[in-house]
């Protein structure tokens, strides 16, 4: 018996396991399928804001940086995760949502002139005569104090140079006013000119003396430091002055990782786009000290929670001002340690030539530093040393902000460049002139360097428009013809479905199928620009868009890209 | 029977089921499914909510924060008021030296600043300093400037006299003195300053050195003055033309400058005697200033009425780590000196510049010997490390004399 029983119970027996192991396999196929069915496009996607106030971070704590660190950690340690992977924050079209770190402006619709010159200020000009000084200023190399207006607001002052007047003060109010417009928090900042017998000094107004005893301030402290400032013909001495932003300062945000003490800092910000992109900012304006040490996070106050505002500050070094002295020939083309020139230079005995020595400069103003366009190169432009996000940034990041470059037309930069009250003949037209081509230079490289697809519209009868962005920034030629892929696609699944449909256009337009349009409830086309100037035009965009009660709607944008090695 | 003995297939898929549902079943601790993309991220900002921690600093990036934003360095090295360590050469030859020094500027209604130092080093030499200026006179036009000096040099070189004295000479010598005088200056431009200067000097030389002592070797007739050093007043009148780029660390511009002294014997005339100085730097920029050719011409000559002689301790010498580099220090002295000096200087990275030097000169008994024949010469390859602000630290290596290799290492610049 047993030995007719036994392979029959054997078998009933691994027949409960795999009944077992099959339903607990439905089981957690359940979970992982749970998360797996997750739709690719949620119903609120694409995204218009990032709600990272959302929580409370009133434990944030100040975080107080070291130049020095700085220089050493990124020069020497590599900082940050440097995976070659999307922009962590954008939206499913491919855009960066409003937040404590971005709100769209310049690239979310036109702006009037008077705006853009405006920034970020809300008054038109600022008298500073009487204001009493309440402290020294903190830190930087830039001589300067701290002052309050009547209503007990603190405010910066901060001198041009001896020898370079108006050049710092110039190009503080002229970085704000870009980098407000294209999206970024800056502080408010006005030129003023500050008469020496009007300076007050607060009887609390103290400062550090060099035995690092605080004391209060006296007028000598002040003398000293406008020794250090220009002064004008009329016996003033022109500045910048900075409004604090409102709240509390908790130091500055680092270009790689996440504040610990802030739960609405989730995404890393070496993969933050609009801190990769700002490398594209910063080349265009020659903004080489552009490093965490140069921002500030304040803890502001909503309705029953406190959420930290990142900024950034300090433009006083950027189109050629090295803020107390003339811009070095070497900012924006080396790092300050970059090994391989340096040590060619050592052991050639100086015979080797670093090409950007060579660069003639226009002496016309003294107001104006180092800054040129013909040498420029946009793709090759460094920062004062590594920084990760900037590191990080892809061809996608970088047409991200090619476009907002691109919104900065001719009559927009003259009016900008305007705001900083050049005296000299010659000066502001220089900085305007040299900013116009430089901005040329960085929508030839970074317009170009994806599939410039944008602006995908698709109608209710299904008729598809988009833009290149090259062609209408006038950077590249028409295309011999766009490929286009038709699909359905599974939203639920994250696939596409069915037949598929190709058509070439040579034009930004097309008809999508009808078949497909019916009764669907995703369409999804890839796009392949064919030009053959720009191979890399023929990496598909993939765009997606949604059935709506009243048509289509874009949802998704997905941009092919090479990765950074190639 | 076997059903019996077996499992009953519909058991085993409910028990299959069961455990299923189970694991199927969201977990007390896992968050729902998010239905938006704003409820993604608001379960992501909760899940960090519930781990925050505050930033932490590495100990590199504390002590370098410390010394930043406390300003230690330039606070205990060099601060602009209170007390400091003096650290650095008294003199050249003297070794590392160090010392309690005391600045307080602001004196006097702001006008004058008071400093004062004493230092010391392993060689024994030392120095006491005190000096009160007035640098902001007459809106920074006029500057006057009261010293008290005094200091002991026990261990001077000295090889004799002339362009042909010998090395195997050697023997050493020592000098104290005090000073106490003052200057006067005016800058009618931002380039250009002119004064007068009156100090009254005590020299006194002491024949008891650390090496063979002077009086082994020389006499009155062959070291000047070493007999007996009367004490001196030096009246100085001068004119110096400096339009250099940056002022600390040269890159472009010229400097001229023009002394002339008078040293009065207080105890007679035999040794008074006057002295002409022309010391004339000029850069000549490259390549946007990373490359900088740097010319130095020194003259010093001195002049004295029949009979008198010029005391050889206040003769001026050649040799050394700022002068000519491939001799040992103090190699040659004479009443007459003439010193040519070229660099080229490359930079490396920022903050680094590396250079090649040559050295010529040559000193002499009489102003007609002072040719460009027979200069003493030697070349060499250095480094600098440094800002526009200034150099702070020389490293080079002269080679190319008669008298050896010389590695240098020095705390400033060479011109």
């Amino acid at each position: 018996m047993s030995s007719n029983h036994g392979p029959q119970r054997h078998r009933h027996t691994a027949k409960f396991w795999v009944c077992v192991l099959l339903v607990l396999a439905a089981g957690l196929a359940g979970i992982s399928g749970g998360r797996a069915a997750a739709p690719k496009f949620f119903p609120d996607d694409p995204i218009q804001i990032d709600d990272d106030r959302a929580f409370d971070a009133r434990e944030a704590q100040p975080i107080e940086g070291s130049n020095a660190y700085d220089f050493t950690e990124h020069t020497f340690l590599k900082p940050g995760d440097r995976r070659d992977i999307r922009a962590v924050n954008v939206n499913t079209l491919d855009e960066v949502p409003d937040s404590t770190w971005f709100i769209n402006r310049i690239g979310r619709g036109p702006m009037s002139i008077d705006a853009l010159v405006r920034g970020p200020n809300q008054s038109d000009t600022l008298n500073v005569d009487d204001w009493p000084i309440v402290q020294e200023k903190s830190s930087g190399i830039t001589p300067g104090y701290r002052l309050t207006d009547p209503s007990g607001h603190l405010y910066q002052v901060k001198f041009d140079p001896p020898n370079h007047p108006e050049m710092a003060s110039g190009a503080e109010v002229i970085g704000a006013a870009i980098y407000h417009a294209i999206g970024y928090n800056v502080v408010q900042g006005y030129i003023v000119e500050i008469d020496p017998a009007r300076i007050v000094i607060s009887p609390k107004a103290t400062t550090v003396d060099m035995s690092g005893r605080r004391r209060q301030m006296r007028r000598e402290d002040v003398d000293r430091i406008l020794s250090r400032a220009a002064r004008l013909p009329n016996g003033k001495y022109r500045a910048t002055l900075s409004r604090f932003a409102e709240g509390r300062p908790v130091g500055y945000f680092k270009y790689y990782g996440t504040r610990p003490d802030d739960p609405n800092d989730i995404h890393a910000h070496e993969h933050r786009r609009e801190l990769r992109a700002n490398r594209v900012f910063s080349a265009w304006l020659n903004h080489d000290d552009s490093r965490g040490i140069n921002s500030l996070d304040m803890l502001e106050t909503a309705e029953d929670r406190r959420y930290i505002r990142h900024f950034m500050f300090d433009f006083g070094s950027i189109m050629g001002s090295g803020s107390t002295v003339a811009q070095v020939p070497r900012a924006g083309n080396e790092y300050i340690l970059e090994w391989g020139p340096a040590l060619k230079t050592l052991a050639t005995l100086g015979l080797y030539v670093r090409p950007w020595i060579t660069v003639n400069y226009w002496q016309g103003a003294r107001s104006v530093g180092r800054f040129e366009a013909d040498f420029f190169d946009p793709v090759k432009w460094r920062p004062e040393y590594p920084n990760p996000a900037f590191d990080n940034m892809r061809p996608d990041d970088a047409f991200w902000a090619a476009r907002l470059v691109a919104r900065f037309n001719d009559e927009v930069i003259r009016a900008i460049v305007a705001k900083g009250r050049y005296s000299e003949p010659g000066a502001a037209e220089h900085l305007a002139t040299t900013l116009i081509k430089r901005r040329d230079k960085v929508l030839r490289a970074w317009l170009t360097g994806v599939n410039p697809i944008a602006e995908p519209r698709l109608t209710a009868d299904g008729v598809l428009t988009f833009e290149n962005a090259a062609v209408t920034a006038r950077v590249g030629s028409a295309p011999t013809a766009y490929a286009l892929t038709w699909s359905r696609f599974d939203n639920a699944a994250g696939a596409n479905t069915g037949e598929s449909v190709e058509m070439r256009v040579t034009e930004p337009q097309a008809q999508a199928p009808k078949q497909l349009l019916q009764g669907a409830d995703f369409v999804a086309v890839a796009i392949q620009t064919i030009h053959s100037d720009y191979p890399v035009w023929r990496s598909p965009v993939i765009l997606t868009f949604r059935r709506t009660a009243s048509g289509w709607q874009a949802v998704g944008l997905e941009r092919t890209v090479a990765s950074r090695t190639e | 029977m076997a059903n019996h003995r077996g499992v009953n297939p519909h058991v085993a898929w409910l028990v299959g089921a069961a455990l299923g549902a189970l694991l199927a079943a969201p977990l007390p601790s896992e968050a729902q499914e998010p239905q938006s993309r704003q409820e993604a991220l608001r379960q992501q900002r909760e899940e960090k909510s519930r781990s925050l921690s505050p930033p932490e600093r590495s100990g590199l990036e504390r002590t370098l924060l410390d010394l930043e934003s406390g300003r230690l360095l330039e606070r205990v090295l060099n601060p602009p008021e209170g007390f400091y360590p003096k650290i650095g050469n008294i003199t050249a030859g003297s070794g590392f030296s160090f010392g309690p020094a005391y600045r307080k500027p602001g004196l006097f209604g702001g006008n004058a600043d008071f400093s004062a130092f004493a230092a010391a080093s392993f060689q024994r030499y030392w120095m006491i300093d005190t000096r009160l200026t007035l640098p902001r006179l007459a809106n920074e036009r006029v500057s006057v400037d009261l010293h008290a000096q005094r200091y002991e040099f026990p261990d001077e070189d000295f090889f004799g006299l002339g362009p042909d004295s010998q090395r195997v000479d050697q023997v050493t010598y020592g000098v104290a003195s005090s000073v106490f005088g003052g200057t006067g200056a005016v800058r009618p431009r931002q380039w250009l300053t002119v004064g007068a200067g009156l100090d009254y000097l005590t020299p006194h030389v002491s024949t008891l050195g650390e090496g063979r002592r002077i009086d082994t070797l020389f006499n009155e007739r062959t070291a000047p003055g070493l007999a007996t050093q009367p004490d001196f007043l030096r009246y100085a009148l001068f004119a110096d033309l400096n339009y250099r780029e940056p002022r600390g660390n040269p890159r472009r511009g010229g400097r001229y400058a023009v002394e002339l002294e008078q040293f009065d014997d207080r105890d007679g005339d035999r040794y008074s005697f006057r002295r002409v100085e022309a010391d004339l730097q000029q850069y000549l920029s490259m390549l946007n200033d990373r490359r900088v050719l740097a010319l130095h011409a020194l003259v010093s000559t001195s002049d004295v009425e029949p009979g008198r002689e010029v005391p050889f301790y206040f003769q001026r010498t050649l040799g050394g780590p700022d002068d000519l580099r491939g001799f040992r220090r103090y190699r040659f002295r004479d009443r007459h000196m003439l010193l040519l000096q070229a660099e080229y200087r490359w930079e490396i990275f920022t903050a680094v510049d590396g250079a090649i030097f040559y050295d010529a000169g040559k000193v002499a008994p009489r102003l007609e010997d002072l040719t460009f024949r027979d200069l003493e010469t030697d070349y060499g390859i250095g480094f600098r490390f440094g800002t526009d602000n200034g150099v702070f630290l020389r490293v080079e290596g002269a080679f190319g004399s008669r008298d050896g290799k010389h590695f240098i290492l020095r705390f400033g610049h060479v011109f």
